[in-house]
Formats: C-alpha cells, structure tokens, sequence
C-alpha cells in the first residue's frame, strides 16, 4: 500500500536536473525550451532542479569527456534513489562523431559511464521529442500516462521514432 | 478536546492540508499569470510524499545530530505559531496578552533554522546562502515586526483579539494604517524568501542555498516549513489588516447563530487566500534583486514609511 502510494507520488513529481556533460549546447538549449512555458512541462508536475540532490531525472547531454567523467559519476551518485537517467542527443546516446579511434580526449555517450533508461537521438532532438521522452519513462511506471502518449503520437507523427528505450526500469 | 484543536482542526493536520492548498493555488495562479496550464490540484501532495519516500542521504561532513533534528525545529515552530492566529471568531480560546508577539517570534525561527542548516552542512552554496539569510533577516524583519506593531499600538494592545475586537468597532487596519499593510506584505515576501527576495536560494546562482545538500524527508519538511509559513503568515495578516473574520453587514447579521463560526472560518480563509494571491501576483511580476539592492531598498523604502505611520498613529491617537 506505501509503495503504491510512493509509487503514485514519484511518476506525478519528477524533478529533473540538467547535467551537461560535455556537450555543444545544442542540446542543453532544447532542454531548456522543452521547459519553457509554451511546453509547461509543470502539468506533469516536472520542475527543473538545481541540485542532484532534489531530482529523480538526470538529464545528460554530450559526449562525456574524460575530464567530465569523475564528475558524472559523482552527480549520478548524488542523486537519492530512486532514480532514472535520460541520454539526450546524438552525442549523449553514442558519442558519435566525436569519440572512436584517435579520440584523445572523448568517451562515449552517457551509457559507458552511468545506466541510461532512455535515449533521445537527434542533432539536436526537438523539445516535444525530450517531453515525450521523460513522458515514456515514467509510463513504465504508470501505465495510466499511455493516454497522454496516444495523444502526442496522434499530433506529432512519427515521434515514437524519435526515442529509444534504455535499460528496464525497476518498479 | 484541546487535543483535537491542536492536532487535527485547527492545528496540525488542518495547517498542512490549508498550506499544500495555499502552494497549489500559488503555483496555478503564478502558470496562469504566465499562460500556462499549471499543476493540477494534488501536485503539492504528490511532491510532499515522493520527497517523503525518497534515498535520506546525509552527508560525509555533516553534524549529524544538528542536521537530522533541526529540520524538524522550523515546521513545529511554525505549527505552533498557528495556534495563536484565529481562524474563525475573534474570541479565540488560545488568546492571551502578547500572543502578537509570540506568533512573531515563532515565525522568526524558520530564518534561524536556515541558518544552522546552511552552516552545518559541508557545502559552499549553503554557506553562501547562510550568509545571505542572515544579511536578509536584517532588511524585512524590522519594518515587518513594525508595521505589525502600528496596529497594535492604535489599539493599545497585544493581543490579537484585541485588535480584532478594535477593527470590528471602527474600520478594517488596511484602511486606518494602509503603509502598514503595504509594508507587511513586503516583509511578507521577505520573510518567505519569495521573488524578488528569495536571493538566500537562487537557483541561478546558489542551487537552492542553504538546503542544498538535504534530501527526502528532510527537503520534505523544509518545503512543508515555507508553506505553512505562508499560510500562516497570510492568516496572521488577514487577521490583523483584513479584519479576520469579520465581514461589513455579514458579521452583525449572522453574530449569535450556528453559521456564525462557519461565516468567520469563510472569511479568513478567502481574506489568506487574498494575501497568498497577492504574493502569486508579486512573484510573476517581478525578478530577484541583489543582496545589497534588497538591503538597502528595504530600509529606505520600508523602514521609513513604517516609522512615518507609527509617528502619524502616536500623535492621532494622543489627540
């Protein structure tokens, strides 16, 4: 009974934190507009965090640089369980083009270094493609939300396409 | 029966349904000053109990007994307070002489209770954000302790009620002393560290200050402490500017019948949900102010109006 009712609490508040984890800023700016007031992402009851300490959603962008990796992990740990992590962006998923042979100073995306329980590919991805993103994550939680992604999928075609599930998400 | 006052109505558990009602009303009227749809009705509570269920990390460093107990010291000092604020009559049983003055001591702890959060935990931005708490308390407590003495001293007592009691016989206070009115809700905002003056948690700058590093339950009841303080803090004004439970021609007409309670809780409650909007209004117009800006803005700008109206109502009233 407590765990439903937490459970029920956790998929209606998720806070997210916006880490930055070496990349452009293509992608942070697209974080930024999915938060905007024209997405009003606050009707899912998400609010951006300044502290780790305060969020359920990491946000990571980049190719994780080796510089960023104590960092993130660090952050990552910071977080109270429990806890979830989206990939956003061509290089926070694969850390493609910058990593590969020769890279001196780049690793590669989110998921060498942290689990990630959902990827948003794109160069950079659209803020209704980040919104769904965080959307689908929490309707492993609730199957109840399957409404609210029928309903993006019917306005925005194809933005199923636009996602990828990550590692399964426990609970 | 005393029991049941203090921990079900008007007390505790009324306190936190009112305050997580108040932030929601807060919150939706902030989204749709700004266009936006807002939180639907249980956000407040859905975040209260995710934050109740969630990983208590404390840290390394960190004192663990000042930091596992104070937390709890700033909302029991809040819900206590609230006993002393009338709800719905103005001969409230918890009322004795300088009861004013204890509600406003009471509400001062939650600035103190930042304070030792801040400085017992091992992080740079609680640290900063201690120092800016403190520097802050400096700027909005004097004129908000003085524009709640300007009624007091028109009616020549310490009591609550008494002022009540006063506001029924002559006008409402926001109209015999509006600087006053006008100075407390600024302190007001001071007090809640709400924009423009909620520098000691920027979240642009200093994360969130002094509760950076504090998760689950203890963030849980840091949140829980500004919201009842701003239900209190709403009530406590209504009750002394706004005439409480008082309504024009409503009062004289029900006063003696069974609806007479139930008229005066109405009141209060729509005179708090008043304030809160104009604190909702305030925090959607306006952006946050530096340090030194906040300071010296409100000892310019609100210690001296309020001590001009304290002059004006000691020499009316010597009269």
């Amino acid at each position: 009974m407590l765990d439903k009712i937490a459970g029920w609490a956790l998929r209606k508040s998720p806070w997210v934190c916006h880490f930055n984890g070496g990349s452009c800023n293509a992608c942070d700016i697209e974080i930024v507009a999915a938060l905007m007031p024209r997405f009003d992402l606050e009707r899912f009851g998400i609010l951006l965090q300044g502290s780790p300490r305060h969020a359920d959603v990491l946000i990571c962008t980049g190719p994780i640089t080796h510089q960023i990796r104590d960092r993130i992990i660090r952050v990552y740990e910071q977080a109270p369980e429990p806890k979830f992590v989206v990939a956003v962006g061509s290089c926070g998923t694969s850390g493609r083009p910058f990593c590969g042979k020769g890279a001196y100073s780049v690793m590669e995306g989110v998921d060498s270094i942290i689990p990630v329980h959902m990827y948003v590919p794109g160069c950079p991805p659209r803020p209704d493609a980040i919104t769904y993103a965080v959307l689908k994550l929490l309707s492993t939680l609730d199957p109840k939300l399957a409404d609210v992604l029928a309903e993006f999928e019917k306005s925005i075609p194809g933005i199923e396409t636009m996602v990828q599930e990550g590692e399964p998400v426990a609970g | 029966m005393p029991l049941f006052y203090v921990l079900i109505f008007p007390g505790f558990l009324f306190l936190l349904a009112f305050a997580l009602f108040a932030e929601y009303f807060d919150r939706k009227v902030v989204a749709r000053l700004q266009n936006r749809q807002g939180p639907p009705w249980y956000q407040p509570l859905a975040d209260t109990i995710k934050l109740l269920s969630k990983e208590d990390i404390i840290t390394h460093d960190a004192d663990k007994p000042m930091v596992n107990t104070v937390p709890l010291f700033g909302l029991a000092a809040v819900a206590a307070s609230f006993l002393y604020v009338p709800m719905w009559t103005k001969d409230w049983h918890f009322s004795f002489q300088g009861d004013l003055i204890v509600v406003l001591y009471l509400l001062t702890i939650p600035a103190f209770v930042l304070v030792l959060l801040g400085w017992y935990s091992p992080n740079p931005f609680g640290s900063i954000g201690t120092g800016r708490v403190v520097t802050q308390l400096f700027g909005y407590e004097v004129p908000f302790a003085l524009a709640l003495l300007a009624p007091a001293i028109a009616a020549q007592s310490w009591r609550i009620t008494d002022l009540l009691a006063y506001q029924d016989d002559h006008y409402w206070f926001a109209l015999i002393t509006p600087i006053a009115f006008l100075v407390a809700i600024a302190g007001l905002v001071g007090k809640l560290e709400r924009v423009p003056f909620d520098i000691p948690h920027a979240e642009t700058e200093i994360v969130e200050g002094p509760m950076t590093e504090y998760t689950g339950r203890k963030y849980a009841l840091l949140k829980l402490m500004f919201s009842t303080e701003t239900v209190v803090g709403a009530v406590l004004i209504a009750a002394i500017f706004l005439g409480g439970p008082h309504l024009p021609w409503v009062t004289k007409a029900v006063a003696g019948t069974a609806v007479a309670p139930l008229v005066g809780f109405l009141a209060v409650v729509l005179k708090a949900l008043f304030i809160v909007f104009l604190l909702s209004v305030i925090k959607a117009a306006l952006t946050r102010l530096r340090i030194d800006q906040m300071v010296r803005w409100c000892l310019t700008w609100l210690t001296f109006p309020i001590l001009i109206q304290i002059l004006y109502i000691v020499i009316v009233g010597s009269m």
